[in-house]
């Protein structure tokens, strides 16, 4: 097996106040995989990505591209690791967006006509053509989160790593955004509770929860499992909970009828609405 | 929520929005400096930077109503100095309130020398708000950079400029949400410890957000040196129009000195 783009081996993380948010995560990640990491709030999966970058300095082993995260490697760490953070407005500091989107290939020294066409490149991926000159409080939340994603695009990372991608994005934004992630080609680590959009976006989910990796599997098969989810302060994707109850109409509707007689072969009812 | 930006006409279409920022920055600051060097008293050298301005505003198509209303924000800051000369300048007396023993004076040259820093303060803010208003604020800024001010100023600029309405509507929502549990009334006491409470809350997350700003901008190789992209280029128009302003001002500099004494 080829060597992960992403290794983590016993990340600890304990905030100053004492709070232990990482408590020993572990896994890795191939070239090419797309991965959702879900949680509930509170689980430590954004802290995760702030210890990926280096931006808290957590316990263990953490590699990305092969850079051993460590104090002098931060730098290199980050340039293959890119973050697109939750607050799109964090994000785009610049006062024009072309300008927001040049900020991380001007910084990696790069010459000025391979920046613009990094740009141009960038902007055109996100469907934001022509958006160089627009300021960035004049775009909408949508746009914002798509500027936001061209900015590190444009660094050409070996992996995405998006915080609540779909976070306050209407429908329409959202479906925009789920059709172009798996495009951008890059190796995706999608984090948040967003599960509907983990099932279509990524292959591989894994499960956090209190500050440990307690599930991780294929998105098919962890995401339809209830129990799982329910344990973890998560609930099955509205779509597969939609199909289910599609399948087994009668059981939402009817209460059971005592002349029926016991079902034992019947497969757990995982698509009961829940109350 | 929506703002109406400083630049809020910048994104029209006229020869003077066409013309380069660095040159209307600097023919600014010609204005200025033509403004401030006339000497006390004079109002006619003021004249032809009025007139000047009056050109440039009507070419710029710039409503009178958008330009006066920023002019009147800004003008407390003057009006807190030019209300006092009637009192403080020595000469003919115009009027006298007299409170008890105490008296205070208005005199003629008071008024004079207020009407006249009065007039100057609105050339200066005048140029400066149809600068904004022909020129995008981020043009400014890139201007700025071009006449080699330095970029810690500029960047410092760029940042407040981004982060005011952030910052501003981040106010307005937790006003809104005091309000929607107080109603607006109650009991002043506990209506300013709630303010107190909300800049607080504002402090708090103003800090923050500088945080994650910061890592923004770590995660994309920021390593302390700020690095500029410049694209704009003086044309023959903009060095007609640049040097022509400067001329102009010089000229003004001159006669008043050589004419005036």
């Amino acid at each position: 097996m080829a060597e992960p783009v992403l290794e983590l081996q016993d990340v600890r993380y304990r905030w100053p106040t004492g709070t232990e948010a990482l408590r020993g995560v572990t896994f890795s990640v191939q070239a090419g995989e797309r991965v959702g990491l879900v949680g509930p709030n509170g689980a430590g999966k954004s802290t995760l990505l702030l210890a990926m970058a280096g931006f808290v300095s957590a316990e263990g082993k953490i590699r990305v591209a092969g850079h051993r995260l460590a104090r002098g490697t931060a730098r290199a760490v980050r340039r293959h690791l890119g973050l697109v953070f939750q607050d799109a407005d964090d994000q785009l500091f610049m006062p024009r967006v072309g300008d927001d989107v040049a900020f991380g290939p001007v910084t990696m020294g790069l010459a000025p006509e391979e920046v613009e066409a990094r740009v141009t490149e960038a902007l055109a991926a996100v469907g934001l053509e022509g958006c160089e000159d627009r300021a960035p409080y004049h775009l909408s939340v949508g746009e914002k989160r798509r500027a936001a994603l061209a900015t590190v695009l444009a660094m050409r990372p070996q992996i995405l790593a998006l915080d609540e991608p779909s976070a306050n994005l209407d429908p329409r934004g959202r479906r925009m955004l789920i059709e172009l992630l798996p495009g951008l080609s890059n190796t995706l680590l999608l984090v948040g509770h967003d599960l509907d959009m983990m099932l279509e976006v990524c292959d591989r989910t894994l499960v956090m929860d209190a500050g440990r990796i307690v599930e991780d599997g294929p998105s098919s098969e962890v995401l339809a499992n209830r129990e799982l989810l329910e344990a973890h302060g998560l609930e099955l994707p509205r779509s597969l909970a939609a199909r289910r109850a599609e399948t087994e109409p009668r059981r939402e509707t009817e209460p059971p009828r005592e002349s029926d007689p016991p079902r034992e072969s019947e497969p757990r009812r995982e698509s009961e609405p829940r109350p | 929520m929506h703002h109406r930006m400083l630049d809020h006409f910048a994104g029209g279409d006229t020869p003077v929005h066409r013309l380069d920022p660095a040159a209307k920055t600097v023919a600014l600051l010609a204005a200025v400096l033509a403004t401030v060097l006339v000497g006390r008293d004079r109002f006619l050298p003021l004249l032809p930077t009025a007139v000047a301005l009056a050109a440039y505003h009507l070419l710029g198509r710039a409503p009178v109503w958008y330009v006066a209303k920023r002019l009147l924000v800004v003008s407390p800051f003057a009006a807190a100095i030019v209300v006092l000369f009637p009192f403080l300048e020595p000469g003919r007396p115009v009027w006298t309130l007299a409170v008890g023993t105490w008296a205070v004076t208005v005199t003629e040259n008071g008024l004079v020398r207020a009407g006249h820093l009065a007039a100057k303060f609105v050339l200066c803010a005048w140029a400066t708000v149809l600068l904004l208003a022909t020129t995008r604020f981020q043009d400014v800024l890139q201007a700025l950079e071009r006449l080699r001010v330095p970029r810690v100023f500029v960047v410092q600029l760029a940042f407040l400029y981004r982060y005011l309405w952030v910052l501003l509507d981040q106010g307005m929502r937790l006003r809104m949400a005091r309000a929607g549990r107080d109603g607006g009334v109650g009991p002043r006491r506990v209506r300013f410890q709630s303010s107190v409470g909300v800049a607080g809350v504002l402090f708090l997350r103003t800090y923050d957000r500088a945080e994650r700003i910061y890592w923004a901008m770590m995660a994309r190789g920021f390593d302390g040196e700020l690095r500029g992209t410049t694209r704009a280029h003086m044309h023959l128009k903009d060095w007609i129009f640049v040097l022509g302003v400067c001329a102009a001002g010089v000229a003004v500099v001159i006669c008043e000195r050589v004419l005036c004494g």
